[in-house]
């Protein structure tokens, strides 16, 4: 392993490569308006999101994976575990029943509700999270969306108005991953379609030439490159999100 | 709400790890990326696209605002999310099999973690501390990570090719046709759709339909 | 091999596979339970003659068997309590047609085109009669039917496709027949419809043998290469399974789950017509003709199931012939299971798609990648499968997919959602497994002229050489019908009769 990279496994935890993990937790407003709280608002907003080529996040440039989910608490570890070999509080437990109550596992609670938006993608995070903020939109019947109708019932997102405050905020809500393991590719969202369509592409036609004579061959397969173009990242190609063959 | 986008399942798991482990498991996980073969059988088993492990050390929650109440954890907190082709119900047994050290290497440190072996009370874990997703999007629904990657050999294999033998005489041009597809012989699976995991009304409907998980908004 | 079973308790069909023990006839009877007493009644009367595992000497081998199993409504009607019922699992609750988006059961193997038996919901009970002669067989059928008109509570269920005694098509008949093969000088065979030799390398598990060498090929792979028993548990309730755990699919008391397991009983019908005309177009265009083509469908050849690994051509297969034709009956049934994938990663010799390779990949899932795993079988030891099952009908006209022949496909395992409907929806239907994307298997695939089926046979890696495609795979087997079963203990099917199941 170079340096360098290992360098980078400290300095640039959320990179492998090109790729880039983007963990954010947004505090959720504690508010209810109408009967209606700021959590419940938003997760109807998120469970609402049409899917697929649809999804707005189809339409935020480089995004390979994401998710909206929001973190309502954390949880009891109520269930048997083995996690040490041995435990002092097994033999103070036989003396002590205040012993045994305190080796159990604590009480936690979060005073707030986090909105989490987990993403992977190529390139940059500015330019991902400017990506966001300028091209994300959907139809809700009739009524286009942009980004801020998902965030803006999180606490403090008052203050974003334009993309540079909106970098900024996400990142105040950003973590940085501890492992990210990437066991795909890391090359733009672009490239990884053209080529999904281009394997699909030329499975179809390797099947379909199979036997023919050597100039056949060559002339199907020039007519072939004429229409699917492989250097070509704005030609023919599957769409994000697309779920049809 | 649905943990499924095509092939890929997302997966979100939040545990509570002693402050005072955190920082060893973090070591763990950067150790993990410096030596060799630590990630060999999560790669060899080749069902994820990308994972990732957080941990939020006690205190380390986002505040942003003095109206929001800071909070007071007795726990630092490890987030566990993956996107991986197949369902976790469908898929544990192939992942506990397989990497089973592995499993126990990343979540040892977490309160009452059970070891990966035996399965039961390691996939109850898992599932106990399991949220699930609201919104997942997948860039390419019909293609597993495993597509994804023979792609990339496709792409790049079918260009040179171009560059090299297009314009060749036509038996040498097929002579290197040939080289082509036996260097790519593997990676000419079709992509289509998933199969179906989940028998939730509605995905069973659609799948009868011919509509294959179409886009629509179905919360009302 | 420390494991000792209860073969006395366990029923025979799961540990034997009867066609091998001489069983070349069978009959399969459906029946609705119409009272819980009187259906009790029934079942106690079956019990005495259900046949059990016990091991078999020359002298005291029957010449008929029988075996009893209930589908979870049959349970219900049998007035099982609540609190037993609900500790079964999702997939026997819901039953076999229910399943049909996992299992790929469309088209033409929808339910709605099963055999009328399948069209309602009162399959309670299976029997099973297995019979060295068909006139065994007709003795066994005569004294069940007794025991129905004498308690009055059960009715056995009509509408199976088939042949009358006659020879006339009937879509009313009251049983299912299925019958070995004979080969064209009436010796009997161990073929199926498409020409295959059927019932090879089925799982061995702990406590089924003493013989090491059966274990061979058919047991599991350790890291060492060596092949030893699955668990019992795997296959039968109340073991420790593969995830050294007691299988979780057991309803309570145990009493009632141990020594049961659960059975998959599938009606498939082969489009012979249709594969003989495939197989005659493809090999027109395959280099190493139509046997060898048969061969890389299914990872065997047809006439004697040499695997594809050990004789990739002619030549070999010629030299392999010799061998086993010379060969003692131990040592040929080690000639057959005895190979991994190792020395053939790529699929040059065996096709990575072939049938045998897709439900049993022996390790292959490392792909080469030595220690990948915690062992070669990882992904493997927990999907697999008991075999059973019978070819019923004969397809008179070679040329033409009428009729009614195919296969009796019976699968016994301890958990129907990660073993048999796994290998059915990710091995047989999909490939991502594989790295083959949604290519499915020639065989067995649920194939469409809207989506008709494409495989690869890779060739030598280096050589040059194109590998060869297989495209427009029509369906060559269609589903008539099915369901879930458990198969309980004879113990449990004791305290079934006797209304004495209590977990509380």
């Amino acid at each position: 392993m170079r340096f360098m990279d290992t360098l980078n496994i400290f300095l640039k935890p959320n990179s492998s490569g090109n790729a880039t993990a983007l963990t954010t937790l947004c505090p959720i407003m504690n508010r209810v308006v109408d009967g209606e709280s700021s959590v419940d608002i938003t997760r109807e907003r998120c469970l609402r999101l049409p899917i697929h080529e649809e999804s707005p996040l189809a339409k935020v440039p480089n995004t390979y994976l994401a998710r909206l989910f929001i973190l309502d608490n954390v949880f009891y570890e109520s269930l048997p575990g083995g996690d040490s070999v041995f435990n002092f509080s097994e033999i103070t437990s036989i003396f002590s029943d205040k012993a045994r109550l305190g080796a159990l596992p604590q009480k936690d609670q979060l005073k707030s509700k986090y909105l989490v938006f987990s993403s992977n993608f190529h390139g940059d995070l500015d330019a991902y999270l400017r990506g966001m903020w300028d091209k994300w939109s959907y139809d809700d019947n009739g009524q286009q969306r942009d980004v801020r109708y998902i965030w803006e019932n999180c606490v403090a997102f008052d203050g974003v108005t334009d993309s540079s405050s909106f970098i900024s905020y996400m990142k105040r809500c950003q973590l940085n991953s501890a492992l990210f393991f990437n066991g795909s590719t890391d090359d733009s969202l672009q490239e990884q379609l053209k080529a999904l369509y281009l394997k699909q592409e030329f499975s179809k036609f390797a099947a379909a030439n199979q036997g023919k004579s050597a100039a056949d061959l060559q002339e199907a397969y020039k007519a072939f490159i004429d229409q699917v173009q492989p250097s070509n990242l704005s030609g023919p190609s599957w769409v994000p999100g697309q779920c049809e063959p | 709400m649905s943990n499924i986008a095509g092939k890929a399942y997302a997966m979100n798991v939040i545990t509570p790890i002693p402050w005072y482990k955190a920082w060893l498991n973090w070591l763990i996980f950067k150790a993990a990326l410096l030596v060799p073969n630590v990630l060999n059988g999560l790669l060899t088993l080749s069902l994820i696209h990308y994972a990732r492990w957080v941990i939020i050390p006690k205190g380390k929650f986002p505040h942003l605002d003095s109206s929001q109440p800071k909070e007071e954890l007795k726990y630092s907190y490890m987030l566990f999310f993956s996107n991986f082709n197949g369902s976790w119900d469908q898929y544990v047994d192939s992942f506990t099999f397989a990497i089973p050290s592995g499993l126990d290497l990343f979540w040892k440190m977490n309160v009452r973690y059970p070891k990966s072996v035996p399965l039961t009370p390691f996939h109850n874990y898992i599932q106990h501390n399991q949220i699930d997703t609201s919104h997942y999007y997948n860039a390419y629904p019909m293609a597993a990570s495993n597509d994804v990657k023979s792609a990339k050999n496709v792409k790049k294999a079918l260009i040179d090719f171009n560059a090299a033998s297009s314009n060749k005489d036509p038996d040498e041009f097929l002579k290197d046709y040939n080289n082509l597809l036996n260097n790519l012989q593997h990676d000419f699976g079709e992509m289509s759709h998933t199969p179906i995991v989940s028998l939730a009304a509605l995905a069973v409907k659609m799948r009868h339909a011919g509509a294959h998980e179409k886009s629509h908004n179905h919360l009302r | 091999m420390t494991q000792n079973l209860d073969l006395t308790d366990i029923q025979g069909n799961i540990v034997k596979a009867y066609g091998s023990f001489g069983f070349f006839k069978a009959r399969y009877l459906f029946l609705r339970v119409d009272n819980g007493d009187k259906g009790r009644d029934f079942v106690a009367r079956i019990t005495s003659k259900v046949t059990s595992a016990e091991r078999w000497s020359k002298s005291s081998a029957p010449s008929v068997t029988t075996n009893m199993a209930f589908t979870y409504s049959g349970l219900e009607a049998l007035e099982l309590p609540t609190a037993s019922l609900i500790g079964f699992p999702e997939d026997f609750v819901m039953g076999m047609s229910k399943r049909k988006v996992i299992l790929g059961d469309d088209g033409p193997s929808d339910p709605e085109h099963w055999d009328k038996i399948w069209q309602e919901e009162s399959v309670h009970i299976w029997i099973s009669i297995n019979g060295k002669s068909i006139e065994d067989v007709e003795e066994r059928y005569q004294w069940v039917s007794k025991q129905i008109d004498a308690t009055g509570g059960v009715s056995l269920l009509k509408g199976h496709r088939g042949e009358d005694a006659f020879g006339n098509p009937s879509d009313d008949l009251p049983y299912q027949d299925a019958s070995i093969l004979y080969d064209e000088n009436g010796m009997p065979s161990s073929k199926e419809h498409f020409g295959y030799t059927d019932g090879i390398g089925d799982p061995v598990f702990e406590g089924q043998t003493n013989n090491e060498k059966r274990v061979i090929g058919r047991g599991k792979l350790t890291s060492e290469g060596e092949w030893v028993p699955l668990a019992t548990g795997e296959f039968i309730l109340g073991h420790l399974d593969e995830a050294m755990e007691y299988p979780h699919t057991a309803p309570r008391p145990d009493l009632l789950s141990n020594n049961a397991t659960y059975m998959v009983y599938r009606k498939l019908h082969q489009n012979v017509g249709t594969f003989n005309k495939f197989l005659d177009e493809q090999s027109k265009v395959f280099p190493g003709g139509k046997e060898l083509l048969a061969a890389k469908f299914s990872g065997r050849w047809r006439d004697n199931g040499a695997p594809l690994v050990h004789t990739p051509d002619e030549a070999s297969k010629a030299d392999w012939d010799k061998k086993f034709a010379a060969a003692d009956v131990p040592t040929q049934k080690k000639m057959l299971t005895d190979f991994t994938y190792n020395e053939d990663i790529e699929g040059a010799k065996c096709p990575v798609s072939a049938h045998i390779r897709r439900i049993n990949p022996r390790g292959s899932l490392e792909y080469g990648v030595k220690g990948a795993f915690n062992t070669p079988g990882a992904l493997v030891d927990r999907r697999r499968i008991l075999r059973r099952g019978l070819p019923y009908g004969k397809a008179k006209d070679q040329t033409s997919d009428d009729g009614n022949h195919g296969i009796i496909f019976m699968v016994l395992n301890a958990d129907i959602n990660r073993q048999f409907e796994f290998v059915q929806q990710q091995w047989i239907n999909y490939a991502n497994d594989f790295k083959l994307g949604n290519d499915k298997d020639v065989l067995l695939g649920n194939h469409s002229a809207k989506c008709p089926g494409k495989v690869v046979f890779e060739v030598e890696p280096g050589s040059g050489k194109p590998p060869h495609f297989v495209k427009n795979i029509p369906r060559l087997v269609e589903t008539r019908g099915g369901d879930y079963f458990f198969i309980p203990s004879i113990t449990a099917l004791k305290m079934i009769a006797g209304g004495i199941i209590d977990p509380t």
